[in-house]
């Protein structure tokens, strides 16, 4: 199996402010997010990082974005480093999370081209695949009405067609269905299962075990920001995914819940 | 051509939105609007009527007479017989002003001289300086004018043309520049459609120039609005003819315009910058409100202290302020404007590579 990510160390603490350790009642002034983060995902596959809320999921996919740069370690996206090819990497993964918003005021159509011409695909290339992604997503009847317009299920799908507007090689989603409502969500496993049916890589974060078990070929568990346990879906869930997460859980947080 | 989408994406945003033209080029209609109505009751019904004592003759005087009249005023030139009691008259305010040419002036000759003695205490006294003036400069400024305001000297004695509109000018381009720029780097930020540029392979330099070159170029607009808006309601509002501004040659136009053009993208940079590093727009505007409010009072200032010194010229936007009042006022501040213009620039270039680091800060973008 080919390598396409490979976290080598990761590491990422952030400075706490006054306000925050008031809030949290805590005198440390630095939080680790993830210490040391080491996992490969393959080329073809769908691999979850599976952890609770402030595990760290966000924060690694973001540095595997370039988004924020790591305070220690690397990782390589198709061979190229997130520290040292920033660019390179954005050039080759679609990266979507609920924070990443269209302008409402564009229409699906200039928004395709515009994100088209900011990973530099040319302008055939672009008008091909436009063609076929908005057809096979049922975009194309609403191609030139303004985003904000359109129904939050569509507005997923549009969102979710500029995120590969680059035919990237690798996928990264946050937290994929965080939020929506149960027809929307659908929209995006779909869309999921039909990227990876496409051979598309796909790395995604999510604390929702039905999603890792629909959808996964690999796992990895996160639990402060470290990694606990990583293997196939068949490996990690032993037979129920949840029974098994909680159990390794309680190993390393004790009854902490 | 990553840069070149980003510009023209934003050029698409304001151009495909009445909403936000109207936004931009309505202070323009207004300020025409309010000032015309403020002239229009400040003098209603008042025809000036202007006492010049002449000494000496010139071309010009038809001029001064010609715009006074178009101006719907009245001049009377009477010959000067005893400057004391000529004075005495204008510290009474029976006369408005003392107007002396060298003889053959016309000529132009080195030895060419004009004086104007007026009341700097009566909106004549004023006017007709301000017009008088204005007009001598046209003519090319190979001579001296003396000049002497008598009476109780307002503040406002000096030439309030030169003095005022470069204020008003960098207000006018703050403005515009807040209302598009808050709305395009603050309000993308909050909306998250920013963040959604970041994850591109658009290097971070092209995007914050993706923002600054298109504002700069709406802000301009937004400010020739402004300023055309002045420009219409001056007869109305201050008495001066729209005549004034075409006593000025064409290298104080290409000045005014460089410095212009320098301040611009530093003002829009600046509100960019705080933008970026603002969580709404509502926190932005707040900041850039506080950096407005204290340009305008520094820039206010610059109008009632004419003679600072050379080291302005270090100090963004008020360089700008301080060249464009030197070269309103009939002086040709090209080193002040070249060098502040540079200066102007330098900071632009700073801002940018500022922005460009805010938008790789976890805690700028993505902080709750």
């Amino acid at each position: 199996m080919e390598e396409i990510v490979r976290a080598e160390g990761l590491r990422k603490t952030f400075t706490l402010s006054k306000k925050q350790q008031r809030i949290e009642q805590t005198g440390e002034t630095r939080r680790i997010a993830v210490d040391g983060l080491s996992f490969s995902a393959y080329r073809g596959e769908i691999y979850g990082l599976l952890g609770p809320n402030g595990a760290g999921k966000t924060t690694t996919l973001r540095m595997l974005a370039t988004l924020i740069r790591p305070d220690g370690g690397d990782a390589f996206l198709a061979g190229h480093s997130i520290v040292k090819e920033p660019d390179k990497v954005r050039d080759i993964i679609g990266f979507m999370t609920s924070e990443l918003k269209l302008e409402g005021f564009f229409t699906p159509d200039y928004l395709f081209d515009f994100f088209g011409a900011m990973h530099g695909v040319g302008q055939d290339v672009l008008a091909v695949r436009k063609r076929e992604l908005f057809s096979r997503f049922g975009i194309d009847r609403y191609a030139e009405v303004p985003v904000k317009n359109l129904s939050t299920g569509m507005l997923q799908k549009v969102s979710l067609v500029i995120s590969i507007v680059h035919d990237p090689e690798v996928i990264i989603f946050d937290e994929p269905t965080n939020g929506l409502d149960v027809l929307t969500a659908k929209v995006v496993t779909d869309f999921l299962a039909e990227l990876k049916g496409m051979g598309k890589s796909i790395l995604l974060s999510t604390h929702i075990f039905s999603l890792v078990e629909k959808l996964c070929d690999r796992v990895g568990v996160i639990i402060d920001g470290k990694l606990a346990e990583e293997g196939t879906l068949e490996e990690v869930a032993k037979g129920d995914l949840e029974t098994s997460f909680f159990e390794l859980y309680h190993r390393i947080k004790g009854d902490a819940v | 051509m990553k840069l070149l989408a980003l510009i023209k994406k934003e050029f698409h945003r304001f151009f495909h939105d009445p909403r936000l033209i109207i936004t931009m080029l309505l202070p323009g209609v207004v300020i025409f609007a309010l000032y015309t109505f403020i002239g229009e009751i400040s003098y209603a019904d008042e025809e000036r009527e202007y006492r010049v004592y002449l000494s000496g003759d010139s071309a010009v005087v038809a001029v001064i007479e010609q715009v006074i009249l178009e101006s719907g005023d009245k001049v009377e030139w009477l010959p000067l017989e005893d400057e004391e009691a000529a004075r005495r008259e204008i510290e009474e305010e029976e006369a408005t002003a003392i107007l002396t040419f060298s003889e053959n002036f016309d000529l132009l000759g080195e030895d060419a001289r004009v004086g104007i003695v007026y009341d700097g205490s009566s909106e004549e006294g004023l006017t007709f300086y301000s017009v008088a003036s204005s007009i001598l400069i046209g003519v090319g400024m190979r001579f001296p004018i003396e000049e002497e305001a008598i009476g109780d000297i307002s503040e406002m004695g000096t030439d309030y043309l030169s003095s005022i509109l470069p204020m008003l000018i960098v207000s006018f381009v703050f403005s515009a520049a807040m209302s598009v720029t808050l709305e395009s780097v603050a309000g993308e930020k909050e909306r998250g459609t920013l963040a959604t540029i970041l994850v591109t392979s658009a290097k971070r330099r092209d995007i914050a120039l993706g923002k600054i070159v298109p504002l700069s170029c709406i802000s301009m607009l937004g400010a020739l609005s402004s300023f055309i808006g002045v420009a219409l309601s001056m007869p109305k509002l201050m008495g001066v003819s729209l005549g004034t501004f075409g006593g000025y040659s064409v290298w104080s136009y290409l000045l005014v315009a460089v410095s212009i053009l320098g301040t611009v993208p530093l003002i829009v940079s600046l509100i960019a910058a705080v933008s970026t590093l603002s969580r709404s727009v509502k926190e932005a505007s707040g900041y850039v409100s506080v950096v407005m409010i204290l340009t305008m009072v520094i820039s206010l200032i610059t109008a009632f202290l004419p003679a600072m010194g050379d080291w302005v010229v270090a100090v963004p936007v008020l360089n700008a302020v301080v060249a464009m009042q030197s070269v309103l006022s009939g002086g040709l501040a090209v080193w002040q404007t070249l060098v502040g213009t540079g200066i102007n620039l330098l900071f632009t270039v700073l801002l940018v590579f500022v922005m460009t680091r805010l938008f790789s800060s976890e805690r700028v973008m993505f902080g709750k």
